[in-house]
């Protein structure tokens, strides 16, 4: 639609909204109905540039992740390689399929897609697939559900490791690290609880292990202290958690105030500093977590830059999944620089090219999983900020 | 225009102009357009459902998006695991929704308002789960990805608008379903049931099976939507038994009219359309989404199509000088919808039609040491009465005396701790009150139980051959049900002396006018006996004297009267006999003239003299 259309920072088309007042939102109410019943054409400006819509959860339960998503990719779209122009718009997607696909047929009804910054949510994604195969527009996304890339289309690319890398790396930091033999793992009832809870048992057996407590939670849940207090009674030596940024709080804070010492090795959830900000240093003490990469803890030079100005452009902290979709999204745009300048250039920079980011080395294993590394990071108990304390790199295998 | 005006609807402007929007606007219009006015249409069907339990049967169920849900699984499963197609699963995809409703509604559906709402959340919250941790069917919260896209006899449906013109199609035939079923008298017998639902089963109707019939109906319409969903979206996941489908299936309803077919269609419209509409306005689109809502329910209560009806009423009533409120035409004359009937019969005063042939002076009503207790107090206390066919019974005692839980307990309201009650030799006791009704008990209230929204007329009517009032019969018959009817209704009417009243909504008639009515309405069931209920109340002595040579001239009609009264001026002229009861027993039975002198009876009303 036009009146989403801009160049430059999303929020100085807020800010123009917002002092339109009410007559200025008529007038565009009425034009919004005019294009969607109408179907008016959509002007484009001569400069060559790739439309890139945002179309991610901004509202629900994933909106603290989607905000990072968005942030991300705003980053790079805001800050593109020399002779790179994007135009972009941001969309909620909520967090139901219909929302995605929504806000996908919007987005290519607008006018010639160049590649889509896609929703996280693996649900939305599953939505998304047939239609971005259909009118052959690359999808560039953080979600980590495996089936994403199993469904053998040609347009999805993923920049966070799927969740067999970083269950991967969270069971084998796990076991290196803490020695584990009998492990608890509470996990949530979500698309993300599950696939990640089925990636844990497959890491875990792969290493001859069988959990002796498993408990699948609601996000609803706030009291962790009954789920804590059965793992304890099971005798476990080890909590593995697949939990969302806030249950990993609550679940932290419960396990201090229970005085338990079993380790722990969370997953993403952890890594975010919104879900960080919830709890006392001292509460994190020796609690490690899963994630692609830890920009807040600053380990290189593009890092501690990367943080800066996303810290001078959103006022908060940013975390793996806004650091995965700047890259991706500047990777997008290295390969319009380069002269892919269709969706369908674009799908085959991004299937067959290489591009080191600010995280890692990205580059598909033939299905679209581009982000082949894991770290682990632990707090020490003074500092909400974490130390990346591993690497894992896995092979880009199909 | 005047007869669309004077109906008060507007399905036919909506029609024109969907329409035009079809033959104008959808060829141009973008995939985008067509996907959300897609989706709008399997939201309409969803809304369409949820208008018989939430609208019709009143009942606020808030299981309506699981039943949606179900209905997407099974379709979702079957495509992708079995290659079942979309039509080829729809017996089982809304089949099962329908069972579902079913097995529910032995325990829900006899529960009433919020834990009525609070059971079927419930219900919701236990399929969800099931849904998010049956992984190997189900998918978990994952879903399932890759469902097929709408199909037909075997040919898939490829490309949006083909998509939409299905969907919409099965909106238009749904529509056309919902219309037949509630235009004519079931809806009426809804409208009672939602209303008084006491007085609904008093005149016949049962209501349970009136609450159950809108039940699964419900059911099966949110099973064909969810089933068109999950194969429009493509994917399914948990989200379609989330409870934002029920806010949103209940907005719907809300905000487009909850009584109105064509108000599942315009609020589905509008409140899927709404949000994609104001998506210029970015993060603020939810925060506008919500005011717009906000302001229709504060300022249209009624919903939009309602607001519609009552703007083109208004329009219309500058041409049409007939003042009709309620579900009667504007237009409606009773000559003509007599003739349309060809029923309407001779209406001389003293010569009941409907009523039930001379039955003598033989016991018809008799009750044998009838107890009844609340708690600790005892309402009814070895009572012993009989009513003669033909003949008319007074009962008196002061407030509080038991007089109107007799009544209940003869229609079956309250049944009896201890004690018989007969009628006609059979023990009526322990039945159900629409079973009491149809063996020939028809019954007033204190207070007059009309149904607000409909006409004098139609509040008759609906007690014409309330017993087979039934979906089916709904279908088969349509409003013409309603027309053939209405003759009949009007005869009662005139005969009642409240003919002049038909076409006024039930909701302004002045209270004396109503009690009138509601006689007529019971006269309505062809009684054997008739149960009045204070009906002197609110009329003046002219109207007294008036009511009751017509009260007089139905028992001559061979039908038993208990009347209930504390007017004696108008109650000792009427009776034949006369009972009166004070702290639940009978403390006096006679003539009138015996039982107002009997001391026992001054004492009841007047209490002790001074020594």
């Amino acid at each position: 639609m036009q009146g989403d259309r801009r160049l430059g920072s999303p929020k100085k088309g807020l800010t123009n909204a917002h002092h339109a007042g009410g007559l200025g939102y008529l007038f565009g109410m009425a034009f919004a109905t005019l294009v969607l019943f109408g179907g008016l054409p959509v002007a484009h400006t001569a400069e060559p540039a790739p439309d890139v819509p945002v179309l991610v959860p901004i509202t629900g339960f994933l909106a603290a992740e989607g905000s990072s998503q968005r942030n991300g990719a705003l980053l790079a779209l805001q800050n593109p390689p020399a002779g790179v122009h994007p135009r972009f718009a941001v969309t909620d997607t909520g967090t139901s399929p219909e929302g995605a696909v929504n806000a996908l047929e919007r987005a290519l009804s607008d006018g010639e897609v160049t590649v889509v910054v896609a929703s996280m949510l693996g649900t939305q994604m599953l939505a998304m697939l047939p239609i971005a195969q259909a009118q052959k527009v690359p999808l560039i996304t953080m979600s980590g559900t495996a089936d994403i890339t199993r469904k053998g289309n040609p347009y999805i690319f993923r920049f966070f490791p799927a969740d067999s890398v970083v269950k991967g790396a969270q069971v084998k930091y796990a076991i290196e690290a803490h020695h584990i033999q009998k492990p608890a793992v509470i996990y949530q009832t979500t698309a993300y609880g599950q696939s990640g809870h089925a990636e844990i048992l497959t890491a875990l057996a792969a290493a001859g292990i069988k959990p002796v407590y498993e408990d699948a939670l609601d996000v609803g849940v706030k009291d962790m202290r009954p789920v804590i207090a059965k793992a304890v009674a099971s005798g476990a030596d080890s909590l593995l958690l697949q939990l969302h940024g806030g249950p990993t709080a609550l679940f932290l804070k419960a396990v201090a105030a229970m005085d338990v010492h079993l380790p722990i090795v969370a997953g993403s959830g952890l890594s975010q500093p919104a879900t960080v900000a919830l709890l006392e240093p001292a509460e994190l003490k020796g609690v490690c977590g899963e994630t692609g990469s830890s920009p807040i803890s600053g380990e290189t030079p593009a890092a501690r830059d990367f943080l800066a100005r996303y810290r001078d452009a959103f006022h908060t902290d940013p975390d793996g999944f806004a650091l995965g979709q700047y890259d991706a999204t500047m990777m997008a745009l290295e390969a319009v620089a380069k002269g892919a300048t269709s969706a369908e250039a674009v799908t085959k920079a991004l299937a067959t090219g290489s591009y080191q980011g600010v995280a890692m080395t990205y580059k598909s294993n033939g299905h679209g999983d581009m982000a082949h590394s894991a770290v682990i990071v632990c707090f020490d108990g003074t500092s909400r900020v974490p130390a990346v304390v591993r690497h894992y790199d896995f092979p880009i295998s199909p | 225009m005047r007869r669309w005006v004077a109906h008060g609807g507007v399905a036919l402007p909506l029609a024109v102009a969907a329409c035009a929007y079809g033959v104008f606007v959808l060829p141009h219009a973008s995939d985008y357009a067509l996907r959300v006015l897609t989706v709008a249409g399997v939201y309409a069907l969803l809304a369409l459902g949820y208008g018989f339990i939430f609208g019709q049967a009143g009942a606020l169920s808030l299981a309506q998006g699981t039943f949606m849900g179900v209905g997407a699984y099974v379709s979702g499963i079957l495509a992708v695991r079995y290659g079942v197609a979309f039509d080829a699963a729809l017996p089982v995809s809304v089949g099962l929704p329908v069972l579902l409703a079913l097995l529910v509604a032995i325990p829900v559906l006899r529960l009433q308002t919020h834990y009525f709402a609070l059971a079927t959340l419930l219900i919701g919250q236990v399929v969800l789960l099931v849904a998010t941790q049956w992984e190997s069917v189900t998918g978990g919260a994952n879903g399932i990805g890759g469902v097929p896209p709408l199909s037909l006899l075997g040919h898939p449906i490829e490309g949006r608008l083909p998509q939409l013109l299905l969907v919409w199609a099965l909106v238009a035939a749904g529509a056309v379903l919902a219309w037949r079923i509630v235009s004519g008298r079931l809806g009426d017998a809804f409208a009672l049931t939602r209303l008084h639902p006491v007085a609904a089963r008093a005149i016949g109707i049962d209501t349970g099976s009136l609450r159950l019939a809108a039940f699964l109906l419900s059911a099966g319409f949110a099973g064909l939507a969810g089933s068109l969903y999950v194969h429009a979206i493509g994917v399914l996941s948990p989200d379609v038994l989330g409870f934002p489908v029920m806010i949103t299936c209940l907005t719907i309803a809300v905000v487009g009219s909850r009584l109105r077919v064509a108000g599942a269609i315009a609020g589905a419209v509008v409140i899927i359309e709404l949000p994609e509409w104001a998506r210029f306005l970015r993060d603020d689109y939810l925060l506008a989404f919500g005011c717009i809502l906000l302001l229709v329910v504060v300022a249209l209560p009624g919903g939009l199509v309602e607001t519609a009806e009552r703007l083109l009423g208004w329009v219309g009533s500058r041409a049409v000088p007939s003042v009709m409120a309620g579900r009667v035409p504007a237009i409606f004359a009773p000559a003509d919808e007599a003739r349309m009937a060809g029923t309407r019969p001779a209406m001389t005063e003293g010569v009941g039609p409907f009523i039930a042939a001379r039955a003598g002076d033989a016991d018809l009503l008799t009750l044998v040491g009838v107890s009844r207790r609340f708690g600790g107090v005892l309402a009814l206390d070895d009572v012993a009465l009989t009513v003669r066919s033909g003949a008319v019974l007074g009962l008196i005692g002061p407030n509080g005396s038991g007089k109107t839980t007799l009544l209940n307990v003869v229609t079956g309201i309250f049944p009896a701790d201890a004690g018989r009650v007969r009628l006609g030799g059979r023990d009526i006791a322990g039945r159900a009150p629409h079973a009491i009704a149809r063996l020939g008990v028809a019954r007033t209230f204190q207070t007059a139980a009309l149904a607000a929204e409909l006409s004098a007329l139609d509040n008759v009517a609906v007690a014409r051959g309330a017993a087979r009032l039934g979906v089916g019969s709904a279908l088969r018959a349509g409003r013409r049900d309603r027309a053939v009817v209405r003759g009949e209704a009007m005869a009662l009417l005139e005969r009642m002396g409240a003919g002049a009243y038909a076409a006024e909504a039930a909701g302004t008639l002045p209270p004396g006018i109503a009690r009138l009515v509601e006689i007529a309405r019971a006269l309505a069931t062809e009684p054997r006996l008739l149960l009045l209920d204070e009906p002197a109340a609110g009329l003046n002595e002219t109207e007294q004297a008036d009511l009751g040579r017509r009260l007089r001239g139905i028992a001559e009609d061979g039908v038993g009267l208990l009347v209930i009264e504390h007017n004696m001026p108008f109650l000792v002229p009427l009776a034949d006999r006369m009972v009166c009861l004070d702290q639940g027993r009978v403390i006096a039975e006679g003539t009138p003239a015996a039982v107002q002198s009997d001391p026992r009876v001054i004492e009841a009303y007047l209490g002790t003299p001074p020594p």
